[in-house]
């Protein structure tokens, strides 16, 4: 179990963590997701163990990360701007890995060859930026690692490559147990493999839930009045309303029988919930944050 | 597979050494040159005449080991711990590095064992190089050898440490070397600068650099103090064909003055390391770009770069604009109280931009600049009033261990136990110009415009005491005197002549009854007939017992202070040379030109005696050369002294001599 309690980090005053809580479940994939300047990356260097935490816990498994060589062992991190030495080639930078990753296999590195066919031979300088991130996940998904921790992973890689390594990351979940934790602002592709999400902002962990109880938790309702009735009525606890034609779309924070409960005292001609995506529930819950994009979306 | 807590990582260290590869290669491919070199005139004998003993590679070990290694180490030390550090100054490599199952103690070690190997290398290269021209040479000796090899591996392990110290400091790669060589350089720097600055305001306060901390900056410290000591014996041959003798000088011992210093800069370089990990592992990792990486020492580099700005670019500003204006010889403390906080304000704007990485500083800046202007108020007010007393201090005989003393064109030291009475007279004189300061500033430039007026003289007195508890207390007072003052007494002007022309100083010239000074040899030239003479010991001695009977009968060593030129003076060069132990257990020495005169009939008939000189020889400067004497003459006479004082003194060039000047030339 991945675990962050009451984390704070400032950088010259400013709280980039403030009290942020999130806790990954052995054998999950949790996407954590926010705006930009939330505080995710932050979260995630603690979590590697490049920053500390000026108070607060950071713990894996029950141990603390910092300076914590053998659980160190166990992670492998692919950060939004993974680095490699400047000369290195693909086979440099395994043998680097080698000596560090005491799980390193040679045999899955030899079979993820096949998978992403570059040569390994090749300066990674010289590859595109999609085959660099293709390279950090050869290397990091050959450590064997029991906990991956992912910083903008996909970003890059073209739809068919996003498939093929989002494929083989769920593999090892479901036969190595491995605890995947990803940041990403493509809701859309954690939504089809996240099963638990942390909404974060301005360095706090909003809510974190399972992506079945997050959408429980909110429901979008298309709604037709009776005539005279052109307004929502104004005692309904709706998150957000627009209207085309007669048709009224509602976000309200509550399952979808207690909202249709709510709506039949009004003798609706129409009624239906619509399951929300995630970037729907992103929008609105940060929308409850003052987070300014719901007029930009709707 | 690697240990998961070790301290050390192999995959790590090789690395290092694969990736800056070109940087030990070219150091080592550019040092083996030299021993290459070297053992190719071996072996084709162009050079066996210079070696034929295992000493003579020593001492070349040895002078590389001390005038070469500390400069050479201390720029390649920072251009391994660029190499090495690299990783902490950008946020990606610092990412990785700390991602990395291993804790900091280990990327510390084995960055820092990795970045020794690279300084070593070259060196080891170039070592097994010298040895094997040593063996082919026929010329091994294993001491010099060890003591060289510990010379290297003592100093590599210092600069890398302080460089690594300095790696630790700063978070940015270009700040690395400009803090690491201000490191290794501040102390002299500082030095210089404070001793200069103070000298602008304090009466009497020797300029320049001192020394007193030259220790802080060890590559100066030990170009300084690292020396080869070698001895030589003159070895006698005699050619077997022709039976002719020939001196060769044969070396017999070699040894590295001052090695010991290298066990303890290798000490302070064990404490910097400790220091460099201390930092390591309180170092925030997002610290990567920054200046200035340890939080504390943030305010440091602000007031000391402000600090440093005032003084340094204080002093430019002033004598750029200000110096004009001057009225006398020392600062005026409002236009260099501006100077300075206009340079400290750069400093400190300059500094903050620097740490705070942005343009935007001033707001709310007041209050640092307002303690930098505090600062520069308060230096300019204890320099101007002298609040420490610097100005007024004499020290007293009981703190002397020993005095320097340089006028009238010749130098004297004094111990109190055999010289207590010109001690105290020398004090009497310092003691009597600190008192006539006002005075002396007041019409130093009205009476330095009549020098040469035969009324007025400039004199030096340069005086250093070396006190009992190892400091030294330094002056130097450019003085004018006058036949008016000199006739009065109290003045420093008559105590100065009576010090200087007492029996006890003429017996000091001469280092009479000195039984530290040997006297070694004389040369003596004598103009009018051209020829030349290198006197032996013998000789010199029986020269100067005959110029010490003419000193007691009165015609030697009475020094004229208005005297101008040498017309008087016979057209003779001669010299007489001493010898003696430095207190650093070196034979040094001292010399003494002797104007001989009409009248010191001792000296000119010793001379005779040995042969020397003919009465062909004895004719004056004045009656060798009437012209030159007598256009100076007919000049005054023409136009009077008015003058030469008028014209001014362009330029006063002071042959020394002795026992008076030997020449002064005014053009």
């Amino acid at each position: 179990m991945i675990e962050v309690r009451d984390a704070v980090k400032k950088f010259d005053g400013f709280a980039a963590l403030d009290g942020a809580t999130l806790s990954v479940p052995t054998g999950s994939v949790y996407g954590l997701v926010g705006p930009n300047g939330a505080g995710k990356s932050t979260i995630i260097r603690h979590l590697t163990g490049i920053y500390r935490q000026d108070s607060g816990t950071v713990a894996i498994g029950g141990e603390s990360v910092w300076e914590n060589a053998a659980l160190k062992s166990r992670i492998a991190a692919i950060p939004d701007d993974w680095y490699y030495f400047n000369q290195a080639s693909i086979r440099d930078m395994m043998r680097f890995y080698t000596g560090f990753y005491p799980n390193f296999s040679m045999e899955r590195y030899e079979k993820l060859k096949e998978v992403f066919s570059i040569d390994e031979k090749k300066t990674i300088r010289r590859l595109s930026k999609g085959m660099q991130k293709q390279v950090a996940f050869w290397l990091a998904l050959s450590c064997m690692p029991d906990y991956l921790i992912l910083d903008e992973p996909v970003d890059g890689l073209d739809p068919v490559m996003r498939r093929q390594v989002w494929s083989l990351m769920m593999g090892d979940v479901s036969e190595r147990g491995t605890t995947v934790l990803v940041s990403s602002h493509n809701l859309r592709e954690l939504e089809d493999v996240c099963d638990h999400v942390g909404i974060m902002d301005h360095g706090k962990v909003l809510l974190e839930r399972s992506l079945a109880q997050l959408q429980d938790n909110m429901v979008k309702l298309q709604v037709v009045f009776q005539d005279g009735v052109n307004e929502v009525p104004p005692e309904l606890p709706v998150l957000h309303a627009s209207k085309v034609g007669r048709i009224h779309t509602l976000i309200m924070r509550m399952n979808a029988e207690e909202a249709t409960a709510k709506l039949s005292t009004y003798n609706p001609l129409l009624v239906d919930a619509v399951p929300l995506t995630l970037e729907e529930i992103f929008i609105y819950e940060l929308g409850g944050a003052d987070y300014a994009v719901k007029n930009i979306v709707l | 597979m690697q240990s998961r807590t070790s301290f050390f990582n192999g995959t790590l260290f090789r690395k290092n050494l694969t990736r800056f590869w070109p940087l030990w290669g070219l150091a080592s491919f550019v040092g083996a040159l030299f021993p290459l070199a070297l053992l190719l005139q071996l072996m084709r004998r162009e050079n066996f005449y210079m070696w034929n003993n295992p000493l003579d590679f020593t001492e070349m070990y040895y002078n590389v080991a001390a005038y070469g290694v500390p400069v050479i180490s201390l720029l390649y030390a920072i251009l391994c711990a660029m190499m090495v550090w690299s990783y902490l100054y950008n946020s990606r490599s610092v990412g990785l590095a700390h991602t990395l199952p291993i804790r900091r103690e280990g990327l510390f070690l084995t960055n820092f064992l990795s970045g020794m190997a690279m300084m070593l290398i070259p060196y080891v290269i170039i070592g097994a190089l010298c040895i094997l021209v040593s063996v082919v040479g026929g010329c091994f000796d294993p001491k010099g050898l060890a003591v060289t090899i510990l010379t290297v591996l003592g100093l590599s392990f210092f600069y890398f440490a302080s460089a690594t110290f300095v790696a630790f400091v700063t978070g940015n790669i270009f700040a690395l070397p400009a803090v690491y060589f201000m490191l290794h350089f501040l102390a002299v720097l500082l030095d210089w600068l404070v001793s200069t600055f103070a000298q602008g305001f304090l009466f009497g306060l020797s300029g320049g650099y001192t020394g007193v901390v030259e220790w802080l900056s060890p590559t100066v410290y030990l170009e300084d103090q690292l020396r080869v000591d070698s001895t030589y014996e003159i070895i006698t041959t005699q050619t077997s064909l022709t039976g002719a003798y020939s001196e060769t000088n044969q070396l017999t011992a070699v040894r590295l003055e001052h090695f010991w210093l290298i066990g303890v800069y290798a000490l302070v370089g064990v404490a910097l390391l400790a220091l460099a990990w201390l930092l390591y592992r309180r170092r925030r990792s997002e610290s990567a770009g920054d200046v200035v990486a340890v939080g504390w020492m943030k305010p440091l580099f602000r007031f000391g770069t402000a600090a440093l700005a005032a003084l340094l670019g204080g002093i430019a500003l002033y004598e750029l604009f200000w110096r004009n204006f001057q009225d006398g010889r020392y600062y005026e403390v409002a236009p260099m109280l501006v100077c300075m906080l206009v340079a400290g304000a750069i400093g400190y704007y300059a500094a903050s931009m620097l740490l705070a990485k942005s343009l935007r500083v001033f707001r709310g800046s007041w209050k640092g600049m307002a303690l930098v202007a505090a600062g520069c108020v308060a230096l300019c007010c204890v320099l101007h009033f002298d609040l420490l007393g610097v100005e007024d201090r004499v020290p007293e005989a009981s703190q002397v261990k020993k005095v320097e003393l340089y006028t009238a064109n010749n130098n004297y030291t004094f111990y109190p136990d055999e010289d207590a009475e010109l001690l105290e007279q020398v004090r009497t004189v310092h003691q009597t110009i600190v008192s006539d300061k006002d005075d002396i500033l007041e019409g130093y430039d009205r009476r330095m415009w009549a020098v040469n007026s035969g009324d007025v003289e400039y004199v030096s007195f340069d005086v250093t005491y070396e006190l009992t508890n190892g400091l030294k207390v330094e002056r130097n007072y450019g003085l004018t005197v006058t036949r008016d003052r000199m006739a009065q007494a109290g003045t420093y002007d008559n105590l100065l002549d009576r010090l200087v022309n007492s029996e006890a100083m003429k017996a000091k010239r001469l280092h009479v009854g000195d039984s530290r000074y040997d006297i070694s040899s004389g040369y003596l030239y004598l103009e009018a007939v051209g020829d030349s003479f290198d006197l032996n010991s013998r000789e010199a001695a029986a020269v100067l017992e005959a110029v010490g009977k003419d000193a007691r009968a009165g015609t030697w060593g009475t020094y004229d202070w208005f005297e101008n030129d040498r017309r008087d003076c016979y057209a003779m060069s001669l010299e007489l040379s001493f010898t003696f132990m430095g207190e650093e257990g070196h034979l040094r020495g001292d010399w003494i030109s002797i104007n001989v005169r009409p009248g010191m009939d001792n000296t000119i008939t010793c001379l005779k005696d040995l042969g020397l000189v003919t009465d062909d020889a004895l004719r004056t400067y004045g009656e060798l050369y009437p012209e030159d004497y007598q256009d100076y003459a007919d000049y005054v006479e023409k136009y009077g002294m008015g003058a030469v004082e008028e014209a001014g003194p362009a330029s006063v060039g002071v042959i020394g001599g002795a026992d008076g000047f030997a020449a002064v030339v005014v053009s």
